[in-house]
């Protein structure tokens, strides 16, 4: 570690944490649909500074939570895929967007160029 | 009974509404990040900047005056160093962590895109169900950044996925489309692929408190150095190598 070690009081009072977390929890039986949540069986065990094995182990958490969800989402018919003739407005705009795929045109263009 | 329980006891309904805020002096990116946040979550009421940073008492207040049962309260610190407070109101807990590595949707080129409002997949890996502290903020995250049914911007059609992940001690954010036809052949058999949206940032926890920016503290993150001490333990290091050498 790069960072001096210092003496620090640690304090890590699970049974308070576990009693908070009785107090604030939602119920158990509340469905599936209400929060839309789920759990990756396994832990990211990989190398922080490796930047490609980094976002692929969290593109695979990814991937495996949207199809168990949309399994979930079937068992508890709610609509998941979003229709081909449904718009509304997007997160990002449509500029924006152009932005991005012009830059990706641009970069494109510039590997062909140099080949 | 908690405020997240609707009041009939046939069908069970998850209410939440975050009150997101800033304090004052938060710079450009840490704005941009705040509302690349209020686009992902329409369950989210953003307030005016918080004049004293002496007195978060007042934000359980604030956030009842709101009608809100949580807050992502963030925190700038010397105009460059950024803390986010997740906190349960009126009754506790809130988190307090340190944010690092942001990202915007703006500056981050992705090519991901997804609905406004559209109600997120929230996926938490199982480092969090390993610790007591991170069961507690796998629930508290599930109720600020889950989106429910109710809220009012909210679309009907599922498209993106928030993970949170445990990493180095650290919890790790990433916003992915969820894309279910192979562009490359549209009629072929459904394929479920991803490609970020952003933003992307990592939090490193640094307390738990027991109430809503009060309490007792029931985690203590050790591992935890502030920005600052960093900082200048790297200023003195340098100033060492200077001294050594005038003499």
């Amino acid at each position: 570690e790069d960072v001096v070690p210092r003496q620090k009081i640690e304090i890590d009072n699970k049974i308070a944490l576990e009693r908070i977390r009785e107090t604030i929890r939602l119920d158990p039986s509340m469905p599936w649909t209400e929060t839309l949540t789920v759990t990756y069986p396994e832990t990211i065990d990989v190398d922080v500074d490796d930047d490609l094995n980094r976002e692929l182990a969290f593109y695979k958490q990814a991937l495996h939570g949207a199809n168990t969800a949309r399994t979930l989402a079937a068992k508890h018919g709610l609509p998941f895929t979003r229709p081909a003739d449904y718009f509304a407005e997007m997160v990002k705009s449509d500029s924006h967007m152009e932005r991005i795929r012009q830059r990706l045109l641009d970069e494109s263009a510039t590997i062909k160029k140099s080949e | 009974d908690g405020p997240s329980q609707g009041p009939e006891k046939k069908r069970l309904r998850n209410k939440q509404r975050v009150l997101l805020l800033s304090s004052r002096g938060v710079t450009h990116r840490m704005r941009h990040f705040m509302n690349d946040l209020e686009a992902l979550l329409p369950h989210v009421k953003k307030d005016a900047k918080l004049d004293s940073k002496n007195h978060l008492n007042l934000l359980p207040e604030l956030a009842d005056l709101n009608n809100c049962n949580n807050t992502l309260y963030f925190e700038a610190r010397r105009h460059e160093d950024l803390y986010l407070w997740a906190a349960k109101t009126p009754n506790g807990p809130s988190i307090k962590m340190h944010v690092q590595n942001v990202h915007t949707m703006d500056e981050l080129k992705m090519t991901g895109n997804c609905l406004k409002g559209s109600r997120g997949l929230l996926c938490f890996d199982k480092g969090f169900d390993e610790v007591e502290w991170g069961r507690l903020t796998k629930e508290v995250f599930t109720h600020i950044f889950g989106v429910p049914p109710s809220a009012r911007k909210a679309k009907p059609f599922i498209d993106h996925i928030l993970t949170f992940s445990i990493l180095d001690n650290k919890i790790w954010f990433r916003n992915f489309q969820i894309i279910e036809k192979d562009p490359l052949q549209p009629s072929g058999p459904p394929q479920t692929s991803l490609v970020e949206i952003g933003p992307r940032f990592v939090l490193t926890p640094i307390r738990i408190f027991e109430g809503a920016f009060s309490g007792a503290t029931v985690y203590s993150n050790p591992e935890f150095v502030s920005p600052a001490a960093v900082r200048s333990a790297l200023n003195r290091e340098k100033g060492a190598k200077y001294g050594q050498r005038k003499l």
